[in-house]
């Protein structure tokens, strides 16, 4: 061999000073990067950011409210820190699995220090983790629409999520020394997690796993979500820290210093588990009563043109998106309609919780139009109808009862100003349908619409606008007159009538 | 010779995991028993599901064979050699799983043939990357990966998959009998992979040098 | 490697006394005192003889139940003593495990952080320094999984190498080997053996006549023989014979390639002596302590 060994003399004893810590971070550097180059690993981080790019562009729309956004990040990090439990779990068992204990163990950086750099590799995962959920909240953020407050202690959920499933496969590599433990523990967990959770979210054990995202159908303003999230994010970092330690003290690191931070982590914990253990109220309190009965205290009232729109103070940035829809179904109207002072009104119905898919009682007021807190998508034509619906019936609640022909009046004002009238229609009806009788949904309660009047609209969203514009405001009394038949309606806006059925949808 | 194999085999295979996967899939299946009040559908549909995943962990393990370059070169082939693993291991399988079935309450129970076309796929589908993984690498022991691989596969297709293609429904969703055409699908190709896999390679691979 | 000197170490870098170690009933090390200077001491003992136990408790795998022992001047005993004798201590294992899907190099960075080279610059060069020395820098990149038995042995000779420790302890490296490859090793072992204390265990007698300047026989945990190679081959002089019948008062007696029969042990008057070699030393040592020697 021609390989020349390069030091033959060499000084006796250590040629390097004894820098511990210094080999535990080299050591989580390198056991970070097996799990950065884990193909298992790979694949989720770039479906994550995939879903990112997705719910970011897809799913949210533009009207991202940022007290829900900041919950929503906090599911898939399960994911990755699924991953990432598994590789931590796996490295700790590698070199018993391999055989390389009795090499390793009389090497200088000793097992629980091992561990420590083992619990350390997550900490690179968890940062990607975080970075992700920055630019998931950020993009929300940046888009004009976006209202609402996010809290920092929600958007920490995620990464601490990571850490908490990385520092949990160190502990069980160091206590159970099959690699098939892990994986079954991990399936517990998460049966665990989704099904022997008490439903509802006030209830302490919920606030014990580490992801409580609780979603009702309307977000709530920021002050009325009441969630221990800074509890919650303190009893996370207590939590790993406890696991990370306890990993440690299992693997021989039974130094006085350890068992007292043993006792700190759990301290720690355990102050966080009882600062959160009040939950998120499952029903009322005194701020969400006053939100939902007398909203009229809190809500900040704009004017846009001729109407007023009330909106909670987070949301007061959206009124003029409110105002355009308003203004564009009202120059479709004739007569009175057509320069009527309207109330927009924003409500919401607190009273039950987060988790709660609540309705709303339609307004009685004359001129009162119901706007929620979630907007964007189909919720822009649902509240077209609901204005549409006070310009023809008065109020909302007449106008929730229509029944008669005036249903092709209110539906051709909301829709047939829209960009596209026909996939607008499908979008207010709940089954997504064009065609045959549905129910048409609004901001308050749903109203039935006939297949006859259906096809009329239908027919009507086909023709140029300013045609059927020129119509309905003509004869705008004629067509807002609940005696007008249908054959009459059809007649008047020159659509064929049906044969034989009248076709309105009152003696459903 | 076959039969000369059996006492062998049965030795080599991987009891503890086996036996390990088998008892907490069986205490999963138990939970809706346990629990107060009246049983839960639900509750009794998911851990069936989460017996069916533990059940299937455990399978993943059961190619591992750390001998498997000294066992690569005995006269009795491949296709021989895994088809006898798994003959072996069916009989406990479908015990199991049969008892984990019997464990729900009747009243939770979900319907039993569609949920055991479930087990079936998944397990299947474990048997399938592992074979797939000895095949390709020259792991003697893909049980860990894979079981990591399935568990994150199973997880991203509940949280992920878009609700045509959704694989976890309850029995009264109208897509109930769509989405077990789509388990049958992959019960089909994930047993077709396995068969595929277990064949004798076809090019002589080049030998790991001792 | 002839001229070997035959002095004992004068400085001492490991010093061992009175070291005994008992599993359940049987002393697998009992008051076993050494020495050992710089340069390679072979150590050799039939199988359970204590050599692996030896060489655990000196690379500190186990404590010893009694007795205790220095390494470059510290002792093990207490914790910091222990963690320094480790910073000096290179250590390749008997049927080392490895991590089949680190690279060679992977696996030997692995080894060089967990002993505390921290530098990542100069961890890497230290890394490419040793498998360098053990000729694998073609392979360094190559998945352990996919090298020969003689390579993966290299990659564990390169591990225990890594950090440059003073004090060596292999245990049985060249098994499995070919001749070549065997070669090979103890070239390494002899260059490692410059400047360094080397403990060697090994099955091998040519590794020992080859490559060390003292040699140690362990037999049931005692040590049997303490001294240069020669002073073992010595043991058998006038003790080796040839004949051309098998001779009943042999100890031990093999017909040779050439026909005649080469006997060990007590010779009749006028047997035709021949040149004893280190091994008929350390089988005369061994004196029918074990039943492997019979065998062999």
């Amino acid at each position: 061999m021609s390989t020349v060994l390069e030091t033959p003399a060499r000084a006796a004893g250590t040629t390097h000073p004894p820098r511990p810590w210094a080999a535990v971070l080299a050591l989580a550097r390198f056991e970070a990067r097996e799990l950065r180059l884990n193909m298992s690993f790979l694949a989720l981080a770039v479906l994550y950011m995939i879903w990112i790019v997705w719910q970011a562009t897809r799913l949210q729309g533009d009207f991202p409210i940022l007290q829900n956004v900041d919950r929503g990040t906090q599911m898939m990090p399960v994911l990755i820190g699924l991953a990432v439990m598994l590789n931590v779990n796996r490295a700790v068992l590698r070199s018993r699995r391999r055989d390389t204990d009795r090499h390793f163990d009389v090497l200088v950086v000793e097992p629980w220090r091992r561990t420590v750099a083992h619990a350390l590799s997550a900490v690179p995962a968890a940062l990607f983790t975080a970075v992700c959920v920055t630019v998931q909240f950020t993009w929300a953020a940046l888009k004009p629409g976006a209202a609402g407050h996010g809290s920092p202690a929600e958007l920490a959920v995620g990464p601490l999520t990571v850490l908490l499933f990385g520092v949990l496969g160190a502990l069980f590599g160091r206590l159970f020394l099959s690699i098939l433990a892990a994986p079954i523990l991990l399936v517990l967990l998460f049966f665990a997690m989704v099904f022997l959770a008490p439903p509802a979210g006030n209830n302490w054990v919920n606030w014990l796993y580490p992801v409580v995202s609780e979603t009702g159908s309307d977000p709530f303003p920021s002050d009325l979500l009441e969630r221990p999230a800074a509890w919650h994010a303190l009893y996370l970092v207590g939590l790993v820290l406890l696991i990370a330690l306890l990993a440690v003290l299992v693997s021989g690191g039974r130094t006085t210093a350890v068992k007292a931070a043993v006792a700190g982590a759990l301290a720690l914990t355990l102050v966080g588990a009882v600062g959160q253990s009040s939950g998120t109220p499952a029903g009322s309190t005194p701020a969400r009563e006053r939100a939902s009965v007398t909203p009229e205290k809190i809500r900040k009232c704009i004017e846009h043109g001729r109407s007023t729109y009330c909106a909670f103070p987070e949301w007061t940035g959206r009124t003029a998106d409110w105002a355009a829809v308003v203004d564009r179904v009202q120059n479709l109207a004739g007569g009175r309609a057509g320069g009527e002072r309207l109330t927009v009104d924003q409500r919401i119905d607190a009273r039950y919780g987060l988790d709660s898919d609540t309705s709303l009682t339609p307004s009685t007021e004359p001129g009162h139009v119901t706007v929620r807190t979630d907007w964007g998508g189909n919720r822009i034509p649902e509240f077209a109808v609901a204005v549409a619906s006070v310009l023809v019936a008065g109020d909302e609640k007449a106008g929730t009862e229509v029944c008669d022909a005036r249903m092709v009046t209110v539906m051709w004002l909301a829709l047939g100003g829209a960009s596209d009238p026909m996939s607008a229609l499908s979008d207010v009806r709940l089954d997504d349908s064009v065609s045959g009788p549905a129910l048409v949904l609004s901001p308050t309660e749903p109203f039935n619409m006939s297949a006859e009047q259906t096809r009329i609209v239908a027919e009507l969203l086909k023709k140029p606008r300013y045609d059927v514009a020129g119509k309905v405001k003509a004869k705008w009394t004629e067509l807002t007159s609940p005696d007008t038949s249908m054959a009459r309606v059809a007649e008047l806006l020159n659509v064929s009538a049906a044969a034989a059925s009248d076709g309105d949808a009152c003696e459903e | 010779m076959t039969r000369a194999l059996v006492p062998p085999v049965w030795r080599a295979l991987p009891r503890r995991a086996l036996a390990a996967a088998a008892a907490v899939g069986l205490l999963l299946a138990g939970i809706p028993r346990m629990q107060s009040g009246p049983p839960d559908p639900l509750v009794g549909l998911y851990a069936l599901r989460a017996a069916a995943l533990v059940f299937a962990l455990g399978l993943a393990f059961l190619l591992d064979d750390p001998a498997r370059h000294i066992t690569a070169a005995v006269p009795a082939r491949r296709p021989v050699r895994v088809a006898l693993r798994v003959a072996l291991v069916a009989p406990w399988a479908a015990l199991c799983w049969t008892a984990a079935l019997l464990l729900v309450p009747e009243e939770a129970r979900p319907p039993v043939g569609a949920l055991t076309l479930e087990a079936a796929a998944t397990a299947v589908l474990a048997l399938a990357a592992a074979a797939l993984v000895v095949r390709r690498t020259q792991a003697t022991e893909p049980g860990a990966a894979i079981s990591t691989w399935l568990l994150a596969t199973g997880a991203t297709a509940f949280l992920l998959l878009p609700p045509h293609w959704t694989l976890f429904v309850t029995p009264t969703d109208p897509r109930w009998q769509s989405t077990h055409t789509h388990w049958a699908l992959l019960l089909t190709a994930a047993a077709t992979t396995t068969a595929l896999a277990t064949t004798e390679p076809r090019h002589p691979h080049t030998p790991t040098p001792h | 490697m002839s001229d070997l000197s035959p002095a004992p170490p004068s400085v001492p870098t490991v010093s061992a006394a009175g070291l005994t170690l008992r599993y359940g009933g049987t002393a697998a090390l009992d008051d076993v005192s050494v020495r050992l200077g710089e340069g390679v001491t072979g150590l050799l003992g039939p199988n359970g003889a204590g050599k692996t136990t030896l060489l655990r408790v000196l690379a500190t795998a186990v404590p010893p139940d009694k007795g205790a022992f220095t390494v470059l001047g510290h002792d093990p005993g207490t914790s910091a003593g222990r963690q320094e004798v480790r910073r000096a201590l290179g250590y390749l294992p008997q049927a080392p495990g490895f991590h089949p899907d680190f690279s060679a190099f992977e696996f030997v960075d692995y080894v060089a952080i967990l002993k505390e080279l921290t530098d990542r610059t100069a961890r890497h060069r230290e890394v490419r320094r040793v498998l360098d020395a053990v000729a694998l820098s073609d392979v360094r990149s190559k998945r352990i999984k996919k090298l020969s038995g003689g390579m993966r042995q290299r990659v564990a000779l390169a591990a225990a190498l890594v950090g440059d420790p003073g004090f060596l302890v292999l245990d049985e490296p060249t098994v499995g080997l070919d001749p070549e490859q065997r070669m090979r090793f103890r070239e390494l072992i002899a260059r490692a053996g410059e400047g360094r204390t080397v403990l060697l265990s090994t099955h091998q007698t040519e590794d020992v006549a080859m490559l060390c300047h003292r040699v140690i026989v362990m037999v049931r945990g005692r040590v049997r023989f303490e001294g240069t190679p020669a002073e073992l081959t010595a043991r058998a002089a006038g003790r080796v014979w040839s004949s051309t019948e098998r001779e009943p008062g042999a100890w031990a007696g093999w017909r040779t390639g050439t026909g005649s029969f080469r006997n060990v042990g007590e010779p009749p008057e006028g047997a035709e002596l021949v040149e004893p070699t280190l091994e008929d030393g350390y089988l005369l040592t061994l004196d029918g302590e074990s039943s492997e020697v019979t065998a062999a």
